[in-house]
């Protein structure tokens, strides 16, 4: 029966009350381990297509009759248009219409950030727009760009609610410590690079509006767009049908959807708006930089006794304040935590949610003081981390509805255990050590989420639903729940998703939510089904016969399932955990850092493809790997223009940059979360990667890093700064012989 | 824009003409705007490309000299460090030694002093990539990898016009003159001819382990006891470190730099010791 809940729902730690109606999730989870199917390795259903080039991603469409859009956007970081004329460019060849401030809200006089589009033009070819764009005839008068995130906050130019999350007695909790440690650190702004840039080709038919569309979230897109432009939200059909790649960025419709939509509504044509791999550094969203100034006090034995942050997230001049400080509220059992956290407004381009947001930055600070800590009272690093595990979310007063941190901790100890040898191979110049970091974070899903199951007499099965697979593997994960639950090989089931026009409503694929939210859908579709199926040969006389054989009978009648996603458990925490041990040399004479290894435990619940799970895994890491060295988003300190707009200057990390990665699964269901006990694993990978590498770094050589990237002056700078505390100590120490 | 084979070295290259072999940074140049032109000319089909006697066609791609024993090992080290196995296959050496620098206030466009402008804004601004000699008037970092070791091992430059050393290939931005090169319009390099060393050797300190231009690159050349030594992505030009780092002029973000210049300058003289 459905069933109408008042229920939280949380995308990436963020929580709403929301009323939904549900349906029962009356399945009984699968016992743990691999089954026929789920939670044995499967290739991607689509990987061939992919690599021949086949599958028709956004970038690729090319619809009768199609233009090309170019947009003007603002070369300053803070401007207002004082006059603008789009006529030189609609006299331009192949020029078809153009549009400017206050033709599309989008569209703006005033101009926060550098990139800020202004105005569009469309023509029958992307270097025609491209020219014409460069005719407008635009005049600027530039304003106060504020930069500096303290003296933003200072000026009361600030993004959403200061935060103010406290519990216990935090001054009590100082006091009673024995040794207390503080830190600041920082982190820079990093960008989401998908390999595909942002873009949508919108086309109208009549009343209806087409969007294609590199989304992570199909039916955001539909509902957004169809507010904005004040259509019935059945006449937007969305579709995504292969996506590469949103890293968090993509959950929206952004301007270049409702761009295209505006001059395809003037030219009576399909519109293409692309972003350029230039357009997509500046706008298309980041992961801001954060400033953290960090506390923390324990007892002799290595209890924490208080936890205290204060966090400035440089939120740019829109984005919301990411939670910043989850990770000390949330990772281990402190009776006293004070955190305050505040979103500044500054001139730079408004960063968008990037894969664990807020968290992978909380958790460098963190896990970094920690090991300082760890080193002052002279407990191993994955002792003081067992000591003061969290057996419930004390922050929001919960039961965790599955926790196997301490067994993923138990995983790690042969990984861990590997440090005296390393360390032992470090020579005068090349110092090796080993360090670790916990991961934490959200990953549960949440309903509503809704899917189709349809049997031929083929014995064939088609899962429908108009969910997105970003590029993470869902299609096959999907398919594999279906194909296990209708007793049917992997191969006899398609999945046709990518398209709001053709299946019931799914999730967004952001907060790792995708295979936890859909796959018990999925499920319940599949369940469904083969009720039914189950039903005929009961009737056939044919009970517990093959679905193919039963089937068989059904000439061009279907069984039709249908599933949807259940409740998540009620008044419970449903999180991910997970910890990582890294192993790195570092050159104290040049600066740099070779990160060697990487052994990644984690824990999301059952594992439905552990072949895609690795990958994602290796994917996470790696792209922690360019947030931690190399990756960093600069702008003139001067003016606030972006200055790494090209990936010459912009440094993703290589092959070459890539560690021996070693991933491993708890893999154990949560009992109490949906008929699968799945969460999702596309952002916990990132999660500790910085600290780990920077625990390591302490390890191999004493050095303290406090910003990211590691760079070569940071390494360098953190090196001095350890020598100079060596001498002083030696200093010290020869004073007190004396 | 018209693209023309060139069918002799002394072909007129002229007007809004400019000169293609790899592409690798012409192209790129052309696109951002950075550089414009109504005609480009292939002078693949007439500038040398062999290697034979100490002699290299200026039209060798990297891939090639990465790989030929008979390149001496600083040069070979430079190629293979240099750029990405594509880049490789595509640019040339010639061209390799004539590519702009990497300051990103110049590739964007900024009027800065190297295009013409009345300021540098790397100096008082986002440099730490920039150069840390010869960096008062512009501070821009040249990017080959490839020069600094032809510089260490004293070759020589054969165009269609002159022979001369390769640090006479180049010049220090001036107010008068905002060049980085001696190359007259239409002087093509033909062949880069290096004499013959003991032993040499390249290292070089990237933003990640590959396809990324020099921090710092250190080239060295050994002959006899004499070691020339000679620097990537540390000044305007490639440098080469006659009286070591005195002349040292960092700036306060890239002081690094001389750290890590000072590291590898003394493991090149090691290596070839």
């Amino acid at each position: 029966m459905a069933r109408l809940i008042r229920t939280e729902k949380e995308v990436e730690g963020r929580y709403e009350e929301v009323w939904l109606v549900v349906e029962e999730d009356s399945l009984d989870q699968w016992p743990p381990g691999p089954r026929e199917i789920v939670g044995r390795p499967a290739p991607r259903l689509d990987g061939h297509e992919r690599a021949r080039g086949e599958a028709v991603y956004t970038a690729d469409l090319k619809l009768p009759g199609m233009l090309h859009a170019a947009m003007l956007r603002c070369p300053y970081a803070h401007a207002r248009v004082a006059r603008i004329d789009l006529a030189p460019a609609l006299a331009q060849p192949g020029v078809h219409a153009a549009i400017g401030p206050g033709d599309i809200e989008q569209l703006a006089e005033e101009c926060g950030f550098e990139g800020a589009p202004v105005a569009a033009v469309c023509a029958d070819t992307f270097a025609q727009a491209r020219a014409a764009v460069a005719a407008i005839d635009v005049e600027w008068e530039e304003l106060e760009a504020v930069l500096d995130p303290h003296e933003a906050v200072a000026r009361g130019l600030t993004i959403g609610e200061p935060r103010v999350k406290e519990r216990g007695d935090y001054e009590r909790g100082l006091a009673e410590a024995d040794v207390v440690v503080e830190g600041e650190y920082r982190t820079q702004v990093v960008l989401h690079n998908p390999l595909e840039t942002h873009q949508a080709v919108v086309r109208w038919l009549g009343d209806t509006l087409e969007v294609y569309i590199s989304t992570q979230f199909i039916w955001g897109v539909r509902d957004e767009v169809a507010e904005k432009l004040g259509l019935p939200r059945d006449k937007v059909r969305v579709v995504c049908h292969y996506m590469g790649g949103g890293f968090g960025a993509k959950g929206g419709a952004d301007d270049h959807t409702f761009v295209a939509a505006e001059l395809a509504r003037r030219t009576r044509r399909p519109v293409k708006c692309s972003l350029t791999r230039r357009e997509e550094n500046l706008v298309s969203g980041n992961r801001n930089a954060t400033i953290q100034r960090l506390t923390i006090g324990a007892r002799a034995d290595g209890k924490l006794t208080a936890l205290g942050g204060e966090y400035v997230n440089a939120v740019g001049w829109d984005g919301w304040s990411s939670p910043t400080e989850g990770p000390m509220n949330l990772l281990y059992a402190c009776p006293n935590v004070r955190t305050t956290t505040v979103g500044a407004r500054i001139n730079q381009p408004p960063m968008k949610a990037f894969r664990a947001p807020g968290f992978v930055e909380g958790t460098f600070g963190l896990e970094s003081l920690l090991d300082v800590l760890a080193a002052k009272l002279g407990i191993d690093p994955l002792e003081l981390r067992r000591l003061n595990h969290a057996d419930h979310d004390a922050d929001q007063g919960r039961e965790f509805s599955g926790k196997n941190l301490l067994e993923c901790y138990r995983r790690a100890e042969p990984h861990w255990e590997r440090r005296h040898e390393v360390r032992a191979r470090s020579t005068a110049a090349v110092k090796r050590g080993v360090g670790m970091a916990s991961q934490i974070w959200y990953g549960g899903g949440g309903p509503p989420s809704y899917a189709w199951v349809r049997i031929g007499s083929d014995g064939r099965a088609t899962v429908v639903t108009a969910m997105q697979d970003i590029g993470t593997g869902t299609r096959t994960a999907m398919a594999m729940i279906a194909a296990e639950e209708l007793g049917i090989p992997l191969e006899d089931v398609t999945v046709s998703l990518g398209d709001s026009a053709r299946g019931p409503f799914a999730s967004i694929s952001a907060g790792s939510s995708t295979t936890p939210s859909m796959g018990p859908a999925v499920r319940a579709a599949a369940a469904d089904a083969r009720r039914q199926v189950d039903e005929i040969a009961e009737q056939l006389g044919k009970r517990g016969a093959p679905a193919r054989e039963v089937v068989s009978v059904l000439e061009d009648a279907q069984i039709l399932g249908k599933g949807a996603r259940g409740p998540n458990p009620t008044g419970m925490q449903v999180l991910t955990f997970g910890v990582q041990v890294a192993e790195v040399a570092v050159d104290v004479e040049t600066g740099e850092v070779w990160v060697e290894r990487i052994a990644a435990v984690h824990d999301v619940g059952r594992v439905i493809n552990p072949l895609g799970a690795s990958s994602q895994i290796e994917g996470g890491i790696v792209q922690g790997l360019g947030h931690t060295l190399s990756e960093h988003r600069l702008h003139d300190p001067a003016s606030g223009r972006i200055l790494t707009q090209t990936l010459d200057t912009y440094k993703l990390p290589t092959i070459a940059d890539v560690p021996e990665i070693v991933s491993e699964l708890v893999d154990e269901p949560d009992s109490h979360l949906t008929n699968l006990g799945s969460k999702g694993l596309g952002e916990p990978p990132i999660v500790p990667v910085a600290a780990a590498i920077a625990n390591a770094i302490r390890d191999a050589t004493g050095a303290e890093v406090h910003s990211l990237p590691i760079d070569r002056a940071e390494m360098l700078r953190a090196l001095r700064e350890a020598e100079a505390r060596e001498r002083a100590r030696e200093t010290h120490g020869a004073a007190a012989r004396v | 824009m018209e693209l023309r084979r060139a069918s002799s070295r002394d072909e007129r290259v002229d007007g809004g003409a400019l000169v293609l072999a790899g592409g690798t940074e012409l192209v790129p140049l052309l696109r951002s705007g950075l550089v414009h032109a109504d005609e480009l000319v292939d002078i693949r089909g007439v500038v040398p490309r062999g290697i034979s006697d100490g002699a290299i066609g200026a039209a060798a791609t990297l891939a090639e000299l990465e790989c030929d024993p008979q390149v001496p090992e600083a040069l070979r080290e430079a190629c293979r460090l240099a750029a990405s196995p594509q880049l490789r296959n595509a640019g040339t050496l010639g061209g390799n030694l004539l590519q702009a620098t990497r300051c990103w206030y110049w590739r964007l466009g900024w009027a800065c002093r190297l295009h013409g402008g009345a300021e540098c804004f790397a100096r008082d601004g986002e440099h730490r990539e920039h150069a840390i000699f010869a960096n008062g008037f512009c501070a821009s970092a040249h990017p080959s990898d490839v020069a600094a070791a032809l510089l260490a091992l004293d070759a020589t430059l054969l165009t269609n016009r002159r022979s001369l050393p390769v640090a006479e290939l180049y010049r220090l931005p001036t107010e008068d003159d905002r060049r980085t090169t001696t190359l007259a319009p239409g002087e093509l390099i033909l062949e880069v001819r290096v004499p013959e060393c003991d032993r040499s050797t390249y290292l070089k300190a990237m933003g990640r382990k590959r396809w990324a231009f020099p921090l710092v690159g250190v080239a060295g050349a050994r002959v006899g006891g004499e070691v020339r030594v000679a620097l990537a992505g540390v000044a305007p030009v490639p440098w080469l470190l006659e009286d070591g780092f005195e002349s040292a002029t960092p700036l306060p973000d890239n002081a690094y730099k001389l750290d890590v210049a000072r590291a590898l300058v003394a493991r090149v003289r090691t290596a070839l010791a």
